[in-house]
């Protein structure tokens, strides 16, 4: 085995962190990208990187990705859309030894709404670790849900060393939910694989104009704007034709539409597009179109920018701050001005080179930039001092009149049962990981971009 | 003054800091830099309606009529159950508030055609037939219960009706409306209806069971109606009807029990005085939010 004993990793600045979300590989969507690809390229920067998620169906135990990412499954069955059950107290035995074996020092945990991640940095708190936080959402302040989990959040967030949004509106989001002091939170937006999503060799002709939707379709994604806006613009331009892809419960809406206005010709459903068939997809069209009533960052943008095309989206959340103003036309949540933004945009198609596009992108985005930025963090992370339990116990205090001092409570609980856990099984009893290095990988560290494609789908 | 200068200078040379997400790390800023324009698209606020003391007062009336209406249906009750009031009687009451009842309907809601009239009479005197050969059933129901059971029971589910009753509308509708009624409100009547056949099986004779059972599901099932449709006629009649219907039932109970009579009259002052006072008064820690981050709300109907 081509396999090396490296001491390299304890030297200074290297960290060793635990990626904890219920949503990773073979999940798919914008935070499992987010963990893959932030691990993919930590690793390249001499840090090591262990991510920690439930088992997916018979996909459980611990499994090595490209580059040597080793990946826990916990034997944790998800019960609703593919979150663990929350049980407080049921997952520190297996999150204790994790961090022993694999010597972690910073825990970093994504998405506001995985309850594996909580419960990992309320652990990892207890047991005296840093603890940064990513949230990828967003969330209102005004229906029982949002308020259920702005309490959770505030409960995680109150001790969180750092945390991280990714974009500014996210991070007014979360300063706002969480009660945070906005300095400890960071920006750091999500990125795009541009290797993976290069324009057409050649130019489509602007004959026909396609324009592509690729989403799920769904009433968050704004599946009900694309029923009223499709046919008005199939009326407004005889040549444009839509391809949408994507699958949910507003697909029948979709169809329905189609057949109504005979539109069988001009409106292609494809279905569900697998990630690796995304580029495909969307190399034959010139517009993009995201109809989202609610979006953080969304990566859909990126993809499609990167492979040359012209988007329209509507204004919300995150969305405005995610392109330069000359690569993407805004309108309001609204069919009237959606439909006159595609007019703007095949206004201003003869200008968009797909190819100085995909070049641009290259400039704005890369995953090996947002490594080295979330490297700050963790360095800032590391260098807070450690604080007494009385002092956390105070913060938590502060949360609520009863949610303090349930949250006290809790904290309480799992720092006795820690102490258990350790009079039980002594730290000295659990085995370390001796660190691997696949030598075979690491002349590959800068290439990983053509063989991650075959990893991830 | 050389300080300031400086200062000036450098915010001169420094390129301004921009709310966007791409092309990395904004050069002189952080990733943590919290600019001034940090949450200034907050709105808050924006959608609290304010509220007036004696609207909200008015607006109660509708309560507390309603509690009137269920406190002389209990007063009726206990008097049978006491053999004040005879089967005569009781029949009496049925037919004149059936006649009333129609009469306000007809009048209110301006649908005086001789069809659905009949129609409607026919459909009653279907039902009234229906309870009449039930009532045997009903006269035995509860036979091998003991009586403090059945009051317990009664007491339980009337305060249950009232609980989930709909005091905005009413659960039986006028022909021709479209929206369906809530669970909760389904739940209220049938906890009434419950109850009143709970005491109706504690009457001696079979009329009298008859008569009772009449009574109380005219009362639970078209009151509401009756009262929402002169509701929407006049707000002034409505007012009238609500002065009086509190006055006489205070008075009913004042002579059945005077205990009664001061829970009425305090549950009455804290639903018409106190409980809307209190509301204006929790007004001013409502705190809503609005930013960039809600869900845009689509501004025409979804017709699946």
């Amino acid at each position: 085995m081509g396999a090396k004993i490296s001491d390299a990793m304890g030297e200074r600045g290297k960290h060793r962190i635990l990626m904890v979300s219920d949503f990773f590989y073979p999940n798919f969507g914008g935070v499992e990208s987010h963990i893959y690809y932030l691990s993919q390229c930590l690793i390249p920067l001499g840090h090591k990187v262990v991510v920690m998620t439930h088992a997916y169906n018979n996909r459980s135990g611990v499994r090595y990705m490209t580059g040597g990412l080793k990946v826990y499954y916990v034997p944790w069955k998800p019960f609703l859309m593919q979150n663990t059950l929350p049980t407080f107290y049921g997952t520190l035995p297996i999150i204790r030894t994790i961090l022993i074996r694999e010597n972690i020092s910073v825990v970093h945990g994504h998405q506001a709404f995985s309850t594996l991640c909580h419960e990992a940095l309320m652990h990892a708190r207890t047991m005296g670790y840093k603890v940064v936080f990513t949230d990828h959402s967003l969330y209102g302040f005004a229906d029982v849900g949002s308020i259920h989990m702005n309490k959770v959040l505030q409960f995680t967030l109150a001790d969180v060393t750092q945390a991280i949004c990714v974009s500014h509106t996210s991070k007014e989001n979360t300063v706002l939910r969480s009660g945070l002091p906005p300095e400890k939170v960071y920006v750091i937006p999500n990125a795009v694989d541009t290797a993976m999503f290069k324009p057409a060799p050649e130019q489509l002709s602007n004959d026909e104009i396609v324009v592509i939707v690729i989403s799920r379709l769904v009433y968050r994604k704004g599946a009900d704007l694309l029923v009223e806006v499709i046919p008005e613009v199939c009326r407004l331009h005889p040549n444009v034709r839509f391809v949408i892809g994507g699958d949910g419960p507003k697909r029948v809406r979709l169809e329905e539409m189609r057949e109504k206005h005979s539109l069988q010709d001009r409106v292609d459903m494809l279905g569900a597009v697998p990630h690796a068939k995304v580029r495909s997809v969307l190399i034959t069209g010139h517009i993009f179109l995201n109809s989202s009533l609610t979006e953080a960052f969304c990566i859909a943008i990126l993809e499609a920018a990167s492979c040359g095309l012209l988007t329209v989206s509507t204004r919300v959340g995150g969305v405005p701050e995610v392109l330069p103003d000359d690569m993407i036309v805004l309108a309001e949540p609204d069919p009237s001005d959606m439909i006159h933004a595609i007019a703007k945009a095949i206004n201003i198609l003869p200008q968009i080179d797909p190819k100085a596009m995909h070049l641009r992108m290259k400039e704005l985005y890369s995953w090996h930039d947002v490594a080295r930025r979330t490297e700050i963090v963790y360095d800032r992370a590391l260098r807070c001092s450690s604080q007494p339990l009385l002092e956390r116990l105070s913060r938590y205090l502060t949360c609520g009149a009863w949610a303090g001092k349930l949250f006290c409570l809790v904290m309480l609980i799992d720092f006795i049962l820690w102490h258990l856990l350790q009079l039980w099984q002594p730290d000295r009893d659990i085995e370390v990981v001796p660190d691997v290095t696949l030598a075979n990988f690491l002349h590959e560290e800068m290439s990983w971009d053509s063989n991650q494609s075959e990893t991830l789908r | 003054m050389g300080m300031r200068a400086i200062n000036r200078s450098s915010s001169v040379n420094r390129p301004k800091w921009r709310k966007i997400a791409y092309g990395g790390m904004q050069p002189g800023f952080e990733d943590n830099h919290t600019d001034e324009s940090f949450l200034e698209d907050m709105i808050m606020n924006a959608n609290v309606v304010r509220r007036d003391l004696l609207k909200v007062m008015l607006d109660s009336v509708s309560i507390s009529q309603y509690l009137c209406i269920v406190a002389l249906v209990v007063l009726v009750w206990t008097y049978t159950l006491r053999s004040i009031l005879t089967e005569d009687s009781l029949l009496l009451l049925d037919v004149t508030l059936l006649g009333l009842g129609f009469f306000i309907l007809l009048v209110t809601a301006e649908m005086l055609s001789f069809e659905l009239l009949l129609s409607y009479l026919l459909k009653i005197s279907f039902f009234i037939t229906g309870l009449y050969l039930l009532s045997p059933i009903y006269h035995t129901l509860t036979r091998s219960i003991s009586s403090d059971s059945i009051w317990a029971l009664t007491a339980v589910l009337i305060i249950l009706h009232l609980f989930l009753h709909n005091y905005s509308g009413s659960t039986v509708k006028a022909p021709g409306t479209l929206e369906n009624p809530t669970l909760t409100s389904n739940i209220s009547l049938n906890a009434s209806i419950v109850a009143s056949l709970l005491i109706a099986s504690r009457l001696p004779s079979r009329l009298h069971v008859f008569a009772i059972v009449l009574f109380s599901l005219q009362v639970f099932l078209f009151a509401p109606l009756v009262t929402y449709c002169i509701r929407k006629y006049s707000f002034r009649l409505h007012l009238i009807l609500s002065f009086s219907l509190t006055c006489s039932t205070l008075f009913f109970v004042y002579n059945l029990h005077r205990l009664l009579f001061v829970l009425l009259f305090v549950i009455l002052a804290f639903v018409n005085v106190i409980c809307p006072y209190w509301l204006i008064r929790i007004q001013e820690y409502k705190f809503e939010i609005n930013g960039p981050w809600d869900e845009a709300k689509l501004c025409f109907n979804i017709t699946e």
